[in-house]
């Protein structure tokens, strides 16, 4: 047995330990706040048994071992259902991002530490209402205020920003030069003076994103992540950090088993669904597409194992695999019939086909809309020109509004 | 068997490209087109000369006693270039035939020749529109075949066809010397992949499996060819993909390069996902040759290679424009391959059910 597959024999024996308190099946019914108070009990017992910052320094309250000991814990956690997602982008880019830029280790070693526990909860405060795929079109305007600076403005879509204690932001700090050199990059207390959250409703009936609004926040120049005009180049090395990170073919919706099993358990005029030609097709046609992905994450975990670069084709999991998701979740509430019309807003996305379908779309705009995936895909793989850009060279302060 | 290529699987692949670039020529691939009966002599000159028939026969037979793998790469190779013969594959599903089967002096006898390219053979088990009917309308008794296989590949040249035949109501997989059966040419859109009409009248053939060991070799062959034929599909589609990009990069409209605009560069990232995906299952199933996973994993690699090279050919024509579409550019060539492949070793229609089928846990 690999040493990985030891790694993976412990993670999982730990998971199951966990599982009677904290997995999917013992939280049905609970409030977002439950689930939360939980998820902070969760996480420090994670972190306790030796399963937090798995691939961070040791020096910083990190495990010290390898990205793939990560991947592989978080495809077993996965499987169970934790109440970790309050926590994931927290992990997953701003504490990352302190760790790498601020200069006080020993504040950083603290935070770490905190956020590794569930203590502290950190969001980044990148989209706004002038721009979400057009991150260098945003607004939020830094100024010089003393020794420090004065902050004024908006952002949206912030992931769990109504629990979180810190921030990291990207502003304008010069109008006028081009948009994308005059952004500076920040850390930011959430409950600082001036610092206002809303949550915000979505389609499936959850709050879990928030408006921001910042009048007259103070920043110490001390909370500068990077250089001043800098902030566009610590952004995208932000969004670089979790490249491979923990996928599933199933677009984080429904196992195909699911539907299976659905297609087995149904009629269509008079005989089982799994006979009939339009869903055999279905199923077909989703099992070699998602075959295809979850072997592309195969052989780039043994490209990693291999100490090689996996190639890019990781890239196409979210957008191949949500999009399959959100019209195979419509088929399989057509099968249902009228049966599917009933509706619980707390249902789970991965065992319910109404939850899947009303949140898919959430997916697909999220973490890169399919539209810039299919840029991204275009331009940095296959070299193709970028389209037209008005704002290419401009001014930010002269761009057309 | 690993899913990384090692440095000798790289080099064939890199190896089995070079020799095809140099060699293939697409004016004369383009005559072929419109003449019956005939196969480009200089690629399967380059086929036998390169060992690619000797690649998968094991080494007591005068192979080189490598796999699927390995041979998933040349046909890759053949796929990018619309490589103008059908034998590589047609001669790997004889030789599985005969590797499986129970005649081990026939195997003897035909192995040898067919790693050796002295040789060529087919596989005849479509009959209609059936890529494998429950029970064959051809019949075996007596040691001779009686009926007709329509359209076979290759079935206009090749030495021997592994026959899928009904043997006094019990499945047959037979081996017949082709100089016995009258081959009648079908005038095709694909013309080089030598179509014929099959007719036995008495052939003598020689029981290779019989009953529910013929049912499932037939399949696992036919698993197999699609897993080569896949590959075959993926280089097509891919080689599709890069004529799509370089012409997009090069050609202007309205004051740019059209690669620029968003209706023609999204078009061709997704004809990259289809590459990709499909590459990605065509590893994994030549990585499965002989386990329980190998059906289904053939299937996943079949079903998302001919749906790559279909929508490669579809929008690789439609990103030229009017000159996609004259006989010079010979995208054309892709796209007759696309469907002819598409129809070879089972359509998709047949390997959906066999893929439910597997899934299901009803056995085809």
């Amino acid at each position: 047995m690999s040493e990985l597959d030891t790694y993976r024999e412990k993670a999982r024996a730990f998971l199951t330990s966990m599982a009677p308190k904290y997995a999917r099946e013992a939280r049905v019914g609970n409030t977002v706040e439950q689930d939360l108070a939980l998820g902070r009990e969760y996480m420090a017992a994670k972190y306790d048994a030796g399963f937090g910052g798995i691939n961070w320094p040791v020096e910083m309250g990190g495990q010290g071992l390898t990205h793939l000991h990560k991947i592989t814990f978080d495809a077993e956690e996965m499987q169970f259902g934790m109440p970790n997602v309050f926590f994931g982008i927290s992990l997953g880019m701003p504490v990352p991002i302190i760790m790498h830029y601020c200069e006080d280790k020993a504040w950083v070693k603290e935070r770490v530490i905190k956020a590794l526990r569930g203590e502290e909860i950190w969001c980044q405060l990148f989209s706004e209402p002038s721009g979400g795929s057009d991150l260098a079109a945003l607004r939020t305007r830094v100024e010089p205020d003393g020794n420090g600076w004065k902050m004024n403005g908006q952002k949206i879509w912030t992931s769990w920003a109504q629990y979180c204690d810190y921030g990291v932001i990207v502003t304008r700090s010069d109008p006028t030069v081009e948009k994308h050199k005059g952004l500076t990059y920040f850390w930011i207390d959430m409950k600082a003076k001036g610092v206002d959250v809303r949550p915000i409703k979505l389609a499936g009936g959850d709050s879990h994103v928030n408006e921001v609004f910042f009048d007259d926040v103070r920043l110490e120049d001390s909370q500068r992540l990077g250089a001043v005009g800098g902030g566009f180049g610590v952004a995208l090395h932000t969004l670089m950090i979790e490249r491979y990170i923990a996928t599933d073919s199933g677009g984080f919706g429904p196992h195909l088993d699911e539907f299976v099993k659905l297609a087995k358990d149904t009629e269509i005029n008079g005989k089982p669904a799994i006979e009939d030609g339009r869903i055999r097709s279905q199923i077909a046609r989703n099992h070699a597409m998602r075959g295809g992905l979850d072997s592309i994450t195969k052989r780039a975990f043994a490209m990693m194992m291999a100490g090689m670069q996996p190639g890019p084709e990781g890239s196409l999991q979210k957008l191949v695999a949500v999009r399959s998701r959100q019209k195979l979740s419509e088929l399989a509430m057509d099968m249902k019939g009228n049966e599917s019309l009933a509706f619980d807003p707390h249902a789970y996305v991965k065992t319910d086909w109404g939850a899947s379908w009303l949140n898919a779309p959430t997916g697909r705009i999220a973490g890169g809309s399919d539209e810039v995936l299919l840029n991204t895909i275009a331009e940095k793989i296959l070299g193709l020109p970028q389209d037209h850009r008005p704002d290419k060279g401009v001014p930010f302060n002269a761009i057309p509004a | 068997m690993s899913i990384l290529y090692d440095e000798g699987q790289q080099a064939i692949a890199t190896e089995s490209r070079r020799v095809l670039d140099a060699r293939m020529d697409k004016g004369r691939l383009l005559k072929l087109l419109e003449q019956v009966g005939e196969h480009d002599q200089p690629f399967w000159d380059t086929a036998v000369e390169q060992g690619w028939t000797a690649l998968a026969i094991p080494e007591e037979h005068g192979g080189l006693g490598l796999g699927l793998i390995e041979l998933g790469l040349v046909a890759q190779a053949c796929g990018a270039a619309t490589s103008g013969a059908p034998f590589l594959t047609g001669g790997y599903g004889v030789s599985q035939g005969l590797i499986q089967g129970s005649d081990a002096a026939l195997a003897a006898e035909w192995l040898p020749k067919l790693a050796a390219g002295e040789a060529t053979g087919c596989v005849a088990f479509a009959e209609g529109n059936a890529a494998l009917p429950p029970v064959a309308g051809v019949t075996f008794a007596d040691g001779k075949l009686s009926g007709t296989k329509p359209a076979v590949a290759g079935g206009l040249k090749a030495d021997v066809a592994l026959v899928w035949a009904d043997a006094a109501g019990q499945p047959a997989l037979v081996l017949a010397d082709l100089s016995g059966a009258t081959r009648t040419a079908v005038d095709s859109y694909d013309n080089t992949r030598l179509y014929a009409d099959l007719a036995f009248a008495g052939t003598a053939a020689t029981v290779v499996a019989l009953g529910d060991a013929a049912r499932k070799l037939a399949l696992d062959v036919m698993a197999r060819m699609a897993v080569v034929t896949a590959h075959e599909q993926v280089g097509g589609a891919e080689a599709l993909l890069y004529i799509a990009r370089d012409y997009a990069v090069t050609r202007k409209a309205f004051g740019q390069p059209i690669g620029a605009f968003q209706s023609i560069k999204h078009r061709i990232a997704e004809m990259y996902g289809l590459v990709e995906i499909a590459r990605a299952n065509c590893i994994h199933a030549a990585a499965q040759e002989g386990t329980d996973e190998f059906l289904l994993a053939a299937a996943d690699a079949r079903i998302s290679a001919t749906e790559a090279y279909d929508t490669n050919s579809r929008d690789c024509v439609q990103i030229h424009g009017g000159i996609g579409v004259t006989w010079e550019m010979g995208l054309h060539l892709h796209m007759r391959r696309a469907r002819s492949l598409a129809v070879e070793c089972g359509n998709l229609l047949f390997w959906e059910d066999v893929l439910v089928n597997e899934l299901t846990g009803e056995k085809a």
